[in-house]
């Protein structure tokens, strides 16, 4: 026996035997009709779009806005954050030499040390 | 926005799917649970779920989604009446104290009497009779064999597919297959029906 043979001609069969009663009919397709009114939209599709519809907000100089404006406003904060950072580091250095000179608390080697004994004595003239 | 390589369902498609496989559904679920209406809640109820929680899936995905929902619906129908029925048995039982009666479902399938078609010589039969014996068969059949069945050769899901609806291995679908198509052709051979 060759069961694909018997398979399809059951397979036959059966396709003859799906007249059904209207009664069933109507209830298939009311069931269908409230199933279609309850599909799952799909979520990622909306989320890519609202980022579309965002980007293309302020899409219109895109190309400008992505090659020339974004990198500059970065390289302009950056500058300003290394400057701001270098002279609070200059003013700590200071504060400690001063705090140093103030206390005693100087390395005997900046005594022997001749640059800061002559800015040491033309600042506190 | 990049196109995807397996477009998602539309409702359009869906509600096509779902018309094209509404009928072999229900008479699917009339073989496993006898019943016309509690067919038509299986199958409702199968659709509902199929739309609700994968209506967003890709079309081709719809067949294989579908039959397993279905198929667990039927078998969600059959723990509740099993529940149903130790629980009535139970409490009959209790109020008059008659004897148990045979409370589950699957096996009170396989006792129903046919004889009156089995002594139909095949050439009177006519394709309504051939129908109903074919169907009256598989109703026979052991569930999990009747479900394999009717997923490779009526659903024409391959075996990969059928074993995913059915949440078995490919090798138990090539075995259920393979035994209902036999109990089938030897069923209606012993009726005088050659396929």
């Amino acid at each position: 026996m060759n069961e694909n043979h018997t398979g399809f001609r059951i397979r036959q069969h059966l396709n003859r035997g799906l007249v059904l009663k209207n009664d069933t009919l109507e209830g298939l397709k009311a069931g269908r009709m409230r199933a279609l009114e309850r599909q799952r939209a799909e979520v990622r599709v909306d989320v890519l779009a609202w980022v579309g519809n965002v980007s293309g907000y302020f899409g219109a100089p895109q190309s400008l806005l992505q090659r020339f404006v974004l990198p500059v406003t970065v390289l302009v904060v950056g500058i300003l954050a290394i400057n701001t950072w270098q002279q609070t580091q200059a003013v700590q250095e200071i504060e400690e030499i001063d705090a140093a000179v103030l206390t005693g608390d100087l390395p005997i080697d900046a005594y022997l040390d001749n640059g800061f004994d002559a800015w040491l004595k033309h600042s506190s003239r | 926005m990049k196109e995807r390589d397996s477009p998602l369902a539309s409702r359009t498609e869906l509600s096509e799917f779902l018309a094209s496989v509404e009928r072999r559904a229900f008479k699917q679920a009339c073989f496993a649970v006898r019943d016309e209406e509690h067919a038509l809640d299986i199958v409702q109820d199968s659709m509902m779920k199929l739309s609700e929680k994968y209506g967003d899936k890709p079309s081709a995905e719809f067949p294989m989604l579908f039959q397993r929902i279905l198929q667990n619906t039927i078998r969600d129908f059959y723990r509740r009446q099993k529940v149903r029925s130790i629980w009535t048995t139970l409490l009959s039982t209790l109020s008059i104290g008659r004897e148990n009666e045979e409370s589950d479902p699957l096996e009170s399938m396989a006792i129903e009497d046919h004889t009156s078609l089995g002594e139909t010589p095949y050439a009177q039969l006519n394709r309504d009779q051939v129908l109903e014996l074919i169907e009256e068969e598989l109703k026979k059949l052991p569930p999990r064999q009747r479900e394999a069945f009717l997923l490779r050769y009526w659903e024409e899901l391959d075996v990969a597919e059928t074993a995913a609806a059915m949440g078995c291995s490919q090798g138990s679908v090539k075995t259920h297959c393979s035994r209902a198509t036999h109990t089938l052709a030897a069923a209606l051979r012993s009726k005088g029906l050659e396929l």
